[in-house]
């Protein structure tokens, strides 16, 4: 069989390559300072005094066009680039580590262990934003914590409370590898437990880890999309009362979903398309990386069906 | 015996995960872990279940009870819930099941699992988008954002929320078709000469139904996920009432109750549609 070109893992590849470049370099790249507002103000247009107040629409001057408060929108996403990237980089990272650290050696005890597998088929049911949600609950809106500890913590929450399941992804795959003829050789050869892991189950996982890890980045920006839409932004939110308004603090593109999510209902529809049109690059490039490394290393096992 | 453990068990892990704003705060800069908090909660929730009443929350500036409004509530997330499951239940069958072997399906599942790849919640928000952006062109109108409006459709948040499990479940039906279909039995029967339709009744749907129903589960997961979004952006006042409030309070009784109630509606529509998958089983394949 012909081997057809993967453009899903090129194009994933390409645009994965490039979030990451704007998660080094946004910061260095936006055209404006951070704290820049448009100022109302009065300007002749054709011989006639307008008001040109915010929102302003995407234009020249201002690419993406500003927000309602005159804060400029290509400026805001630069900023809250490396949030967003590298916050999920590292969840994902951890949990892999951890969960594989778990799995392989749960995996490979003879007995099952059954208080592991009630705590997996337990964790498997529950959306994990809802703990999460109460967690950050009490010390995420007007936060009194600097932000990087928020951060810190919010890495350490999600990272934990993600383990099980890749935990369990990674000991069923160890389960059965485990089985095979040539562990049983190395056994009998001598070879201890962290011989038969490093050498001869690892290899094995290689490919099935990175695939965790993509689909690790893509479950932890959609978790905090979802607190975002509920109010609560990675590194704090800014509460205000009257009207009740939520902002997002470091700036990170699932919480400025979150900020301007109440302009769907404007006629400024842009200040929420734009946040979410950035938020969906990333999740998709993850995606598309996913489905070409999935593609890649699955293409030997398929069969075709006989109806 | 044991349902009764998984019952009570279930009671403190939802008390444990509900009294994380208790247990954890700031306090004057640091941050302040006391688990002592949430035994003082859950001590003076249960002597209000042992008084008879749920306790109250409020509603904006005003208390309501608990206890009067938890069945309506529970009534309206139960229909959603249920009727976005059966949905997803059907037309997994439906499409990934029996019309699979047509091209228009497949070319029909590719679409889907494009969609799959965007998170559920972004696109429940398009859908909004799209839905106010279709009202301000045509005029006619497909969601209603008021809970006390007269045009209350409940077939728009129904619709919404069975995107989610209608995407997971289908994928998983298909790709066990896909799976079975390549198996040796399958081609015996095709080649003994029996009709399409008694090869994927009788052979296929039997062997994919265990991964159905183990799949169920997640499937039910997922709707509930998607539940907490559909009925806080689209308004619906459901059991999620209890957990988000709108103006940032927090109550503890109200939060139990609400996730409490959510699991039970859980595992009552999880053995309603076991329940309707029997009755179908037992009229079209052991007939």
């Amino acid at each position: 069989m012909r081997k057809r070109f993967n453009w899903a893992l090129w194009l994933g590849c390409i645009l994965v390559f490039f979030l990451m470049i704007i998660g080094v370099a946004g910061p260095y790249l936006a055209p404006y300072d951070i704290d820049y507002q448009v100022k109302v103000r009065n300007e002749m247009v054709n011989g006639k005094q307008v008001i040109i107040s915010p929102p302003l629409a995407p234009s020249g001057e201002h690419l993406l066009g500003t927000d309602k408060w005159g804060y400029d929108l290509l400026t805001k996403l630069l900023h809250g680039a490396p949030y967003t990237i590298f916050i999920t980089l590292l969840i994902a990272l951890l949990r892999l580590l951890i969960g594989a650290w778990i799995g392989l050696y749960i995996g490979i005890l003879d007995k099952q262990q059954r208080w592991w597998i009630a705590i997996e088929n337990a964790w498997g049911y529950m959306p994990i934003f809802i703990p999460v949600y109460f967690l950050l609950k009490g010390i995420n809106i007007n936060p009194e914590l600097p932000t990087f500890t928020l951060v810190l913590f919010f890495v350490v929450v999600v990272a934990v409370l993600g383990t099980p399941s890749v935990a369990a992804s990674i000991r069923q795959k160890t389960e059965q590898i485990k089985e095979s003829q040539y562990v049983l050789a190395a056994t009998s050869l001598g070879a201890g437990r962290d011989q038969i892991i490093f050498r001869h189950i690892l290899p094995h996982l290689k490919e099935h880890l990175v695939i965790v890890l993509v689909t690790e980045m893509i479950a932890t920006m959609t978790l905090m999309g979802l607190l975002g839409i509920f109010g609560l932004f990675v590194g704090g939110t800014t509460m205000y009362y009257d009207p009740v308004e939520y902002h997002s603090t470091t700036h990170e593109w699932a919480g400025l979903l979150g900020t301007y999510r109440s302009f769907v209902y404007t006629n400024y529809t842009w200040i929420f398309l734009i946040p979410l049109a950035a938020y969906m690059l990333a999740i998709g490039s993850f995606s598309l990386l996913a489905k070409g490394l999935r593609d890649k290393f699955e293409q030997t096992y398929s069969r075709t069906p006989f109806i | 015996m044991t349902y009764v453990k998984q019952l009570i068990g279930m009671f403190f892990l939802v008390i444990v995960v509900c009294g994380g704003p208790f247990m954890l705060y700031t306090q004057e800069e640091e941050i302040v872990f006391e688990p002592g908090n949430i035994v003082v909660h859950t001590v003076y929730l249960i002597q209000q279940i042992a008084e008879g009443s749920l306790g109250t929350y409020y509603s904006g500036q005003t208390e309501r009870s608990i206890a009067e409004d938890i069945l309506p509530f529970a009534i309206s997330s139960f229909e959603l819930l249920f009727a976005s499951v059966g949905v997803a239940v059907l037309a997994s069958i439906i499409f990934g099941l029996l019309l699979q072997r047509f091209r228009i399906v497949r070319q029909f599942q590719k679409v889907l699992n494009l969609l799959a790849t965007i998170p559920d919640f972004i696109l429940i928000v398009v859908s909004i988008v799209g839905a106010v952006g279709f009202y301000k062109l045509t005029n006619i109108r497909i969601i209603t954002l008021s809970p006390i409006s007269d045009s209350e459709s409940t077939w728009f948040p129904i619709t919404l929320l069975s995107i989610g499990p209608t995407i997971f479940l289908m994928k998983v039906v298909s790709l066990k078709y896909v799976q079975i279909g390549g198996e040796d039995y399958i081609k015996t029967a095709l080649a003994k000469g029996m009709g399409i339709w008694h090869v994927l009744i009788h052979h296929v749907y039997k062997n994919i139904k265990p991964f159905l129903i183990a799949d169920l589960k997640k499937t039910i997961a997922i709707t509930v996920a998607n539940l907490f979004i559909v009925e806080y952006l689209l308004n619906v006042v459901g059991l999620t009432r209890f957990i988000f409030s709108k103006d940032g309070g927090y109550e503890f009784n109200a939060a139990v109750m609400g996730l409490l109630g959510i699991i039970l509606l859980s595992i009552l529509v999880y053995v309603l549609i076991r329940l309707i998958l029997y009755v179908i089983e037992r009229a079209v394949v052991y007939k």
